[in-house]
């Protein structure tokens, strides 16, 4: 089949169902804003004042490296990177194999990880319009204060975190189908995201960590989730190649593992004659 | 029992274009919409009683059923439940009335349905002694004695649909509200709920109010019938009032053996309605020509079966719903 | 009095068996829940620990006394996710489906039976984690022998603060389609309990505190422990554990009114 006749085939469907994703996200209007959007605002206004008080109590006001005002762009960027990463729906997986829905997609010419792809695809251009009017605001009011990003440090930021959501899209559609295999997951979701924010210096910078640990998540995704494409954006490049294929690796991982775990699955859930 | 007076309620209910345009024109602007579901009822129901409330989709019937139950409060109008006035839910307005909802399931899902039992014991204050020989009858009566133990969600929903009722009768209500208790039941199952209402009604005499989509339910069970369509009481009378309220017509069907002539005129006067083959007619006849007409059909046609309408309501129930004005 | 006193326990010694029993038929999902609350608790406390190996003190408290209020914040979570947390997620599934029907035809309290059914067993097991930990950093500050005895007291008062306020909130959920987002918002307001009050800015520490007082919920009792004659704190946080008791009987019978039941 050449290209066209293939943008012809999936162009559609993936169109469509990003269309009704966009309607859920709005029908729903005030949860949409208090799921996706709220708690990084609320994390970004703990995470500024918890940093004012602690500036405040330090001499030399430089912390681990970071003048105040370093740390609050740092989390700027964190907040901006946590807006285009977290747009999973594990849950709504593991609910649709739960309840039987996945078998519609059995039937249509249109497989459960494109529906979610496309769903996922869909947020993640809302949340990235909602990323660049947080960032033309704010470089609007701190115009002085704020030094923006050239447009390649900008471009090899968004990859980079274009990339850490890919992942944590693979990862949110593995945890999800798990749901062949337990009746709740979103535990397990849960547990990871904790994790994320946690290895990803979402909260503190990962220069603030133990060596031992640093040098271990260079080789995880999880950095890339706000940690290095925050200091990127802030003009600091070293490392970025090597993330660039680490993260690479592990996206082709997950989706592989992804194929892999859902044949198994269908197996299982074929056979129960659900 | 119950007593309702210009009883109304209505929702609020917003409309959405499709898309994405409709999508985001909705999330800045929504237009609502009173909707009214229930309009002027009235009813008055004695003790012991077994109603039937019939409607199509949507016309009030289990709007109604949810204010008699205190579950909703009506936006206007009188309505006493055993004397009382739901909505204020006391306590011993509550130990007093059952619902079950064919469609939801208050047993615990991941648990057997003892467990709930159990549960519903110390809700209600169901004394030890009473409890277990109401468990003992009710679980006799329906064959579910092995049922008890077994997880509800590994049970069919016939299954499931016995133990709801029998969840709804512990605490021996004084009226027991059904909610198309049979819905999405096979037709054996159906008719072993029926018989068992039927049984526990007369026994106890529990005032029950029903809804359902099954005239046989309706016909099995219920000696009066409330007819709800767009909100308002249209009927509200006995079973064979209702049957006849469209005139005093048998419908009769007739096999022939070969393909008839669809121009006869014998048959012609009364509303003759063919199949595609010309093998088979059903004609409206009126009563008081039934004997003689179908006589003659048996002697002078080549009939090889015939039958008449076995839920003549169903009939009604149909035309009514199709051409409400015909009221 | 004394026999629906006798009736509510009893019920509530089922909802802990019933709860029990179908946690138990999930092994894994009852093993999970533990783990994510401990890898919770875990990198909270951590993330803290890290945090002052560059520094000395955060506005007024040095390591050991925000480590300290951290773990009795982390039990007040605990017994929260064991005692009434799933509920919070139940009840605006119940609004939606009509399953609160049921609830509502009850001759129990229908507040009891929506907020107090569903019981985490399994987090009842991270009293192990929380406990200890509680202990431990009370050793380390040095908490006064009155502070010890009026500890439980106020891990319990600063337990019936957050959920007397979150359960009135969750009374919004009668009038929304859905009522998830009320849930975001629970979580939020959490999160913003979750660090000590002194961090925020005047202005939302403030309302935080006498508005929607969820800085009271940790900040109120640790601050009294760390100082019994700091005791100001504990009265506001009764007090507004009174109101928002008021406020949620007033709040959930308006809420009944409008509650349309979702059709069958």
């Amino acid at each position: 089949m050449n290209p066209k006749a293939l943008w012809s085939l999936y162009l559609p469907k993936w169109g469509a169902t990003m269309q009704v994703a966009w309607s859920n996200l709005l029908v729903y209007r005030l949860n949409f804003l208090l799921s996706a959007i709220a708690p990084l605002v609320v994390f970004l206004v703990v995470k500024l004042s918890l940093w004012y008080r602690v500036y405040e109590g330090a001499p030399s006001a430089l912390v681990g490296g970071f003048t105040f005002s370093q740390m609050a762009t740092y989390h700027l960027w964190v907040f901006l990177t946590s807006l285009l990463v977290f747009n999973g729906n594990a849950t709504k997986i593991s609910e649709d194999i739960r309840m039987g829905k996945i078998t519609s997609y059995l039937i249509y010419p249109f497989s459960l990880w494109e529906f979610h792809g496309a769903t996922f695809l869909a947020r993640t251009l809302v949340q990235l319009g909602i990323a660049a009017t947080t960032l033309t605001g704010v470089w609007a009011f701190l115009s002085g204060q704020v030094h923006f990003p050239e447009p390649h440090t900008l471009a090899l930021g968004l990859l980079l975190t274009l990339m850490a959501a890919g992942f944590w899209f693979w990862a949110n559609y593995l945890v999800g189908l798990i749901g062949f295999w337990m009746e709740e997951t979103w535990t397990l979701m849960v547990m990871l995201q904790i994790l994320a924010y946690f290895l990803s210096g979402s909260l503190i910078p990962l220069s603030f960590y133990p060596p031992w640990l640093q040098g271990l998540l260079n080789y995880t995704p999880f950095p890339a989730i706000a940690y290095l494409p925050a200091r990127v954006l802030m003009g600091e490049s070293a490392g970025v190649i090597q993330a660039l294929w680490v993260l690479g690796f592990w996206n082709l991982g997950a989706a592989l593992l992804a194929q892999l775990v859902w044949k198994k699955g269908l197996r299982l859930y074929t056979a129960a004659g659900m | 029992m119950i007593q309702a007076s210009l009883l109304n309620k209505s929702f609020r209910i917003h409309k959405k274009q499709p898309g994405f345009i409709g999508a985001l024109g909705n999330f800045f602007n929504r237009e609502y919409h009173s909707k009214p579901a229930v309009v002027d009822f009235e009813v008055t129901v004695r003790p012991g009683e077994v109603i039937g409330l019939l409607g199509p989709n949507g016309a009030g019937k289990t709007t109604l059923m949810k204010m008699f139950t205190g579950i909703i409060v009506p936006s206007a109008g009188e309505l006493k439940v055993l004397g009382q006035t739901p909505h204020l839910r006391s306590r011993e307005f509550r130990k007093q009335i059952a619902l079950v909802m064919g469609q939801k399931s208050q047993l615990w899902w991941d648990l057997p349905a003892l467990d709930s039992f159990l549960l519903l014991q110390k809700y209600y204050e169901i004394p030890k002694a009473d409890f277990k020989r109401r468990l003992d009858e009710l679980s006799t009566l329906l064959g579910v004695i092995d049922l008890l133990e077994v997880h509800v969600r590994k049970l069919s929903l016939g299954e499931r649909m016995k133990l709801e009722l029998m969840s709804c009768l512990l605490h021996e209500p004084k009226i027991l509200f059904l909610d198309e208790p049979t819905i999405g039941l096979d037709l054996v199952a159906q008719r072993n709920i029926r018989a068992f209402l039927a049984r526990y009604q007369k026994e106890k005499g529990t005032t029950l109010i029903l809804t359902s989509h099954y005239m046989a339910d309706v016909e099995a069970l219920c000696q009066r019938l409330v007819l709800i369509l767009g909100g308002k009481k249209r009927f509200d009378g006995k079973i064979e009032d209702f049957e006849q309220i469209l005139g005093n017509n048998k419908i009769v069907a007739y096999d022939f053996d070969r393909p008839l002539s669809t121009e006869d005129p014998v048959l012609a006067p009364f509303a003759p309605v063919w199949n595609e083959d010309r093998t088979r007619v059903e004609l409206t006849i009126p009563a008081l020509q039934l004997r003689e007409l179908s006589q003659k059909i048996l002697k002078d046609y080549p009939v090889v079966d015939f039958h008449t309408e076995k839920l003549p309501i169903e009939r009604v129930m149909t035309q009514l719903m199709d051409r409400p004005e015909l009221l | 009095m004394g026999s629906r006193i006798k009736q509510y326990l009893s019920i509530y010694g089922s909802f802990f068996s019933t709860s029990f029993s179908a946690a138990m038929s999930f092994r894994g999902h009852f093993v999970l829940l533990i783990l994510m609350d401990l890898v919770f608790y875990y990198t909270h406390l951590v993330s803290i620990d890290i945090l002052y190996d560059h520094i000395q003190t955060i506005g007024i408290w040095d390591r050991q006394q925000l480590l300290f209020f951290a773990s009795v914040m982390l039990a007040i979570n605990q017994i929260s996710m064991t005692l009434v947390s799933e509920n919070y997620w139940i009840f605006p599934l119940s609004i939606r489906t009509g399953e609160l029907d049921f609830s509502l035809i009850k001759p129990v309290n229908a507040v009891f039976l929506s907020f107090f059914r569903i019981i985490r067993p399994g987090s009842l097991i991270n009293v192990c984690f929380t406990g200890p930990a509680v202990v431990y950093f009370g050793l380390q500050v040095g908490l006064s022998p009155l502070a010890w005895v009026c500890l439980p007291f106020a891990v319990v008062g600063g337990f019936l603060l957050q959920n007397a306020i979150e359960m009135f909130l969750s009374c919004a959920m009668f009038w929304m389609m859905d009522g998830t987002g009320i849930n975001f918002i629970r979580v939020e307001l959490q999160q913003l309990a979750r660090w000590p009050d002194f961090v925020y800015p005047r202005l939302l520490r403030s309302s935080l505190t006498l508005v929607l007082p969820v800085l009271l919920i940790g900040s109120g009792p640790v601050r009294f422990l760390l100082d019994p004659t700091d005791g100001w704190p504990l009265v506001w946080l009764v007090g507004f554990l009174g109101l928002f008791w008021l406020l949620l009987g007033f709040f959930w019978r308006l809420g009944l009114k409008a509650y349309e039941s979702a059709s069958s």
